[in-house]
């Protein structure tokens, strides 16, 4: 069932999201072309002020409102997307459907975070792809310095090897964790926000903050129990343990920050699915 | 008749200090169509819903078709709210898919049938259609389902008088005859000649339940009549005119 919650959630985010990706690395390059020809003219016939008021300086202007529109647009978007769709989807008039058809509360959350998860996913790796492709389009050389510094730290790859890729892939990882606990994060504050009756939008906000407080105040107290538990000098006495290694210690260290945030990832799945399976409040 | 489908054991649900249900007790059978009068605010909404899963008692028990109210009772209930509860994005035929994906009871061929009847386009977007036609794809979704409990919460209300005869002849004519429909309205008049069975709702308790032949029968009155003698207020004043 959850695949098939998960098929109409993508359909209604991806009607919306595909045209705002695919226009994003055309701008990109449309932007990167212009500018480009605006610095060979610059070469050849003096300054690009001049020509400014005319043809590609024009052009590169409209270009570059368009692509800073586009790159907001696709930001903005995709914050008020994982918001809205959780908030019309489940909380609204639509609720109505969605919880009584025969699944369970947490496939329905399950299903929009998931997919709230992808598409901001793509819009990241639509932007960064968009900003490369800008860069390449107006000049060689940062394609040839790129080329440089990857066969210059390819030598100290080579060194510890396999523990770059584990970094690299841990990397990916905490950073998509990250994201999918910042979109928990505001499912279970709109999950507490639905049950203030009539002040449900500045109830949600308040969560937010509050769940942000609790969460502080969480990580400081646990920070005290571990300093009293944990012997002095234990950071330097594992330092140590793994010979010196600061690649061995960033892995243990995201590692550990990865296991924090699924945690929290998981508390915030069994706050909104308690709420909404006990205390829906639907409008 | 078939055998107890609802059973509703002194359910107590309240709004923040609002008690709405209070030690509500209810037994339904398979096979009839059963009127939930009361006037507003009686409780009747709040039963749908509880009934339906979308609210969770805080005391008493609920058993549809001897299960408490999940996925399988969902499966099994077709609910008609009183408000359309469509994505604005969505086309007729995107629902018919998603019906047809939920529900295995779903007859989709009956529901486009209904809508070339109807001349409604499914190639639509929800978001274009007027009140009335969104009002009339819901009925269609909630009708073209062969489901054990029909839970439609004022299906007849706020619209005209012609629109109340084809509600409730397209109710009629479609709804599974060995489930049970639950009528949930105050407009009892315009109900009252399709019903078996009536439970009348005041102050979050059933006050009254019996069968409409029965009432006919013992009290010489139509339902309409002693649903007026049963909650009947001294208007402000004395109603002197």
């Amino acid at each position: 069932m959850l695949g098939k919650l998960m098929k109409y959630d993508m359909k209604s985010m991806f009607r919306t999201f595909v045209p705002v990706w695919l226009l994003a690395p055309v701008i990109s390059l449309m932007l990167g072309l212009s500018v480009r020809s605006m610095i060979a003219w610059e070469k050849n016939s003096g300054s690009a002020l001049e020509f400014s008021g005319y043809g590609i300086g024009l052009i590169t202007i409209v270009m570059a409102l368009l692509f800073t529109g586009v790159m907001i647009g696709l930001t903005v978007m995709t914050i008020l997307f994982v918001i809205q769709r959780f908030w019309n989807g489940l909380l609204k008039e639509e609720g109505y459907l969605m919880f009584t058809l025969p699944v369970k509360p947490w496939e329905l959350i399950t299903s929009k975070g998931l997919t709230a998860t992808i598409i901001t996913c793509i819009s990241v790796v639509v932007g960064i792809f968009s900003c490369l492709l800008l860069t390449v389009a107006f000049t060689d050389e940062f394609f040839l310095e790129l080329m440089s510094f990857w066969s210059y730290i390819k030598k100290d790859i080579g060194e510890i090897g396999a523990v770059f890729w584990l970094q690299a892939v841990l990397f990916v990882l905490l950073m998509i964790a990250g994201m999918v606990k910042s979109i928990y994060h505001v499912y279970a504050a709109m999950s507490l926000g639905q049950l203030f009756e009539g002040h449900r939008v500045v109830g949600s906000c308040v969560s937010y903050l509050g769940i942000s407080m609790a969460f502080s105040v969480i990580m400081v107290v646990l920070s005290i129990i571990m300093n009293l538990v944990i012997p002095e000098g234990w950071l330097y006495d594992y330092y140590n343990y793994v010979n010196g290694s600061a690649v061995t210690f960033s892995v243990v260290y995201m590692l550990f920050l990865l296991l924090i945030t699924a945690v929290q990832i998981i508390v915030f799945h069994i706050i909104t699915e308690r709420i909404l399976s006990t205390r829906l409040n639907l409008e | 008749m078939g055998g107890i489908l609802i059973q509703c054991q002194d359910i107590w649900k309240s709004y923040g200090k609002r008690e709405v249900l209070r030690g509500l007790n209810l037994q339904l059978e398979s096979g009839k169509i059963v009127g939930l009068l009361g006037p507003n605010g009686s409780g009747k909404t709040t039963l749908i819903k509880v009934l339906n899963g979308l609210l969770r008692v805080e005391r008493g028990t609920v058993l549809i078709d001897g299960e408490e109210p999940g996925p399988y009772t969902k499966s099994i209930i077709s609910y008609l709210p009183d408000k359309p509860y469509f994505a604005g994005w969505m086309k007729v035929s995107d629902l018919f898919d998603l019906f047809e994906d939920f529900y295995k009871d779903f007859e989709r061929g009956k529901a486009e049938e209904m809508c070339r009847t109807l001349q409604i386009d499914t190639g639509l977007r929800m978001k274009t259609l007027s009140k009335g036609t969104k009002e009339k794809v819901q009925l269609i979704l909630v009708m073209s389902r062969k489901a054990k409990l029909y839970l439609l919460d004022e299906p007849i209300a706020g619209v005209d008088p012609a629109a109340r005869d084809f509600i409730l002849s397209t109710i009629l004519s479609n709804y599974n005859p060995d489930g049970t429909v639950l009528i949930s309205t105050h407009l009892i008049s315009d109900v009252e000649r399709v019903l078996d069975e009536v439970a009348f709702l005041q102050n979050g308790q059933v006050v009254r339940q019996e069968l409409v032949d029965d009432i006919r029968e013992k009290e010489g009155k139509s339902v309409d009549e002693l649903f007026r003698d049963v909650f009947r207020t001294v208007p402000f004043g004395g109603g002197v005119w």
